[in-house]
């Protein structure tokens, strides 16, 4: 069952180049999609449309039959977003801003108690939780931000370089608890530039250059027996050699 | 719980200092934020003695039933002026915009708690007149005990429609600003243009008001006050309901004001998304190619950062190149008029010559440039990118330097041009027009120290929005409001000592005092940057 569809999505921002173009994604429930690309390639500025936040006119998007543009709230519920550098309320202390989410999705006081402590126990922040983020070392912050995605449960995860700023145990938990995910039938839609983490991690990937998908499919179907490192680049240069002989 | 109040408590939460002082160590922070406090409350202290004496002054001539009617256009101007100036801020373009969004929150609701928190922030303001008002109301007229309750009540809502008003004016600018692709330039150059326009329209407004000429001026005003009533309904229900106890025009106050309320957002919460994607985003064209650069001195180069900072921020723009704007206009206008419409448009009813104003015209000017001192808030606004400057081999001393000559390169040029222009149309000496670009010099020399004094010892870090730091920040109320209110004060004393003394002699006077405060400020930002290092 397809969680998250994107379909022919464009975005250009003034008269200038398309920063993603006719994007054609599909995440299936379970699946841990990788989304990588260079900087600048166009990753952000996809994601941040997919969790209905940047706004968009061309093509369409749906998480779980949904569609972001018309049903934007019932994409919300469902859908747990951490973005690349998360910008939370830095005068508030970390279980300040947990109850906050909790409270947005209206999860319960002793569900959210077991959850914050599991988690917080697992990122070794609950000792941290009662002092003010604005204390807070970036891997902190983003740790609250991966808790408060946790929080309620979600249908589809999407995260924007989650690895960055995270200690290599904190990194091992992610990857831990977005395999637990997958198996009880979370979508995971991620992007990277750790293309290590990206093959050990992902079923599925897409290859994203200046907009365009250049790339997508399983992990086996892509490699094709290399490294994924190998295949990025390679995929990436043979885009841009042709783009050039066009161009001549 | 409803989530319209979660979002709210949070966003009030988030910013609070008291949350701040509640969970946090430092006892440096700590006696920060009692100290911001305790400033702040002098400011509010302030504020209701102007108001009571106000109002003091409508009682002893026996115009007290005009207060409530002042109070609550008093109260409207301001709410409005001031929420023009923070819309841009507030409901748009804010830093947790993708944080927010993302959850189950719809775009109107995220607009409507940003506008209520907005108010609430702003309240005390208000609420520091109505109140002050309310007792010098009480002491000169026999209102009934529910008069009280009701001039409470009514004070919350009587901000409600006017700060609607300036913030759909904001959405509008905002909307049409985002179909371009420099945004943020259309954004500045409406947002200017428009308070421009209001400017123009208050002294078309008063002059067409003040047309019958009365000779005794708080008559006047009570005058002016009552025909803008007239036109303005809300003041009038205000009045209407404290004066004559009038249910009626109590429930059209309130239920105006939720019916706007409820309309703006609906309107607002469907443009929502669009206008913040296009403000978010930034268009690169990604055609540069490397060209000669050029080497700057230390200092020059931290004036450069600081320019870029100024022009890179539609807040930081609009709040810091207000009075460079309007000063710019005015000494046009006095080019083309002449001095004495000035003086004729300003204060209408005064007995004031152009010989006798002349005295004040650095003071005048440096009302509008001394304003807002970018050294105030500058020090705050490095917020997140704070560890660039302090990795960085700077010398607190250099940096400090830096942002004091920017100020300086911002205000200077502008004190000149309209010296200059004020002189022309004034007819002054060139001895005059020397001692008064030299005391317009000394003046901005203090604002600028001082303003920097302010910054540093106020320096907050950790807000959520620049406006934060720009229009609410403890650092800007603390060097803005005793300032002004000096300013006003040093222009009536100027044009009072002038008529008694040779103005020249007053001058320099001032010169020599205006000199001495800015050595003293600068002193003391150089001993604040030694204890910083």
């Amino acid at each position: 069952m397809s969680m998250l569809e994107i379909k022919n999505y464009s975005k250009s921002y003034g008269e200038g180049k398309k920063a993603a173009d006719n994007v054609s994604i599909t995440v299936e429930s379970g699946d841990i999609y990788g989304f990588i690309g260079h900087n600048g390639a166009g990753k952000s500025t996809t994601i941040r449309a997919v969790v209905g936040v940047l706004d968009f006119t061309e093509g369409e998007i749906y998480i779980d039959g949904h569609s972001v543009k018309t049903e934007s709230m019932e994409c919300k519920k469902i859908t747990a977003y951490i973005p690349d550098n998360p910008d939370l309320y830095e005068n508030l202390t970390g279980i300040q801003y947990l109850n906050f989410v909790a409270d947005v999705f209206d999860i319960g006081a002793a569900e959210r108690e077991e959850k914050i402590k599991k988690y917080a126990d697992k990122f070794e922040i609950t000792n941290s939780l009662g002092d003010l983020i604005s204390s807070y070392s970036h891997g902190m912050k983003q740790k609250v931000a991966i808790i408060s995605a946790l929080i309620h449960d979600p249908k589809l995860l999407v995260l924007d370089e989650p690895f960055v700023g995270l200690d290599p145990k904190a990194t091992f938990i992610l990857k831990e608890i977005m395999h637990e995910m997958c198996d009880k039938g979370t979508a995971i839609f991620f992007s990277t530039h750790v293309l290590d983490v990206a093959e050990k991690l992902c079923n599925k990937v897409a290859i994203i250059k200046q907009g365009k998908i250049i790339a997508s499919g399983t992990m086996e179907e892509l490699t094709e027996g290399h490294s994924l490192e190998e295949t990025f680049l390679e995929t990436a240069e043979n885009i841009q050699a042709s783009k050039e002989d066009d161009n001549e | 719980m409803n989530k319209n109040i979660l979002l709210l408590k949070t966003l009030l939460l988030s910013t609070s200092q008291a949350n701040i002082y509640k969970h946090c160590n430092d006892k440096k922070k700590k006696g920060k934020i009692t100290g911001g406090y305790i400033g702040v409350f002098c400011l509010y202290a302030m504020l209701m003695g102007y108001s009571f004496f106000m109002c003091m002054g409508y009682g002893k001539v026996g115009l007290i039933d005009s207060a409530p009617i002042l109070c609550a256009l008093t109260i409207s101007a301001l709410s409005f002026f001031f929420t023009v100036f923070k819309t841009n801020g507030y409901l748009f373009n804010f830093k947790e915009y993708d944080m927010l969004m993302s959850l189950p929150f719809e775009p109107k609701t995220v607009a409507a708690c940003k506008f209520l928190y907005m108010y609430i922030k702003s309240l005390p303001w208000y609420l520091s007149i109505s109140v002050a008002m309310l007792i010098g109301y009480s002491m000169f007229s026999d209102a009934g005990v529910i008069v009280y309750p009701i001039w409470i009540i009514l004070s919350l809502f009587v901000p409600v429609i006017p700060m609607l008003f300036a913030s759909f004016i904001g959405f509008l600018i905002a909307k049409f600003s985002s179909g371009f692709k420099k945004t943020k330039i259309v954004q500045t150059i409406l947002t200017f243009a428009f308070v421009i326009l209001c400017f123009t329209l208050r002294f078309i407004t008063e002059k067409f008001f003040r047309d019958d000429k009365v000779d005794e001026t708080l008559e006047n005003i009570s005058k002016t006050t009552a025909s803008i009533g007239k036109i303005y309904f809300p003041a009038r229900w205000f009045s209407d309901a404290i004066v004559d106890t009038k249910i009626s025009s109590m429930l059209l106050l309130v239920g105006l004001s939720a019916v706007l309320f409820g309309v703006l957002f609906a309107i607002v919460g469907r443009s929502y998304r669009s206008i913040n994607s296009a403000m978010k985003s930034h268009a690169a064209a990604k055609n540069y190619k490397m060209t000669t650069q050029k080497k700057k001195s230390l200092v020059k180069a931290i004036a450069f950062k600081e320019f870029k900072r100024f022009t890179g921020s539609t807040n930081y723009l609009v709040n810091g190149a207000m009075g460079e704007v309007l000063v710019t206009i005015i000494g046009f206008i006095s080019l083309i008029f002449g001095f004495d419409k000035i003086i004729g448009t300003v204060a209408p009813s005064a007995p004031l010559t152009t010989q006798m104003m002349e005295p004040a015209i650095p003071f005048i000017i440096y009302f509008f440039l001394g304003m807002m001192a970018t050294t105030a808030c500058s020090p705050s606004l490095e917020g997140k990118n704070y560890w660039i400057v302090q990795s960085l081999p700077i010398e607190k001393k250099t940096l400090y330097k830096g942002k004091m000559l920017f100020n300086m390169y911002l205000t200077v040029p502008f004190m000149i041009f309209a010296t200059i222009c004020f002189c022309i149309s004034a007819q002054a000496s060139v001895t005059d027009l020397i001692l008064y670009l030299i005391l317009g010099f000394t003046l901005l020399c203090f604002s600028t120290a001082w303003g920097c004094v302010c910054g540093i010892k106020h320096m907050r870090l950790d807000w959520e929005n620049d406006i934060e730091v720009i229009k609410q920040g403890t650092a800007v109320a603390i060097y803005l409001f005793p300032n002004m209110f000096v300013v006003m004060g040093l222009v009536v004393l100027s044009v009072a000592l002038g008529t008694r003394m040779d103005h020249r002699i007053l001058t320099v006077i001032m010169i020599f005092v205006s000199s001495v405060l800015a050595i003293l400020s600068y002193m003391r930002v150089m001993s604040l940057c030694r204890k910083a290092s």
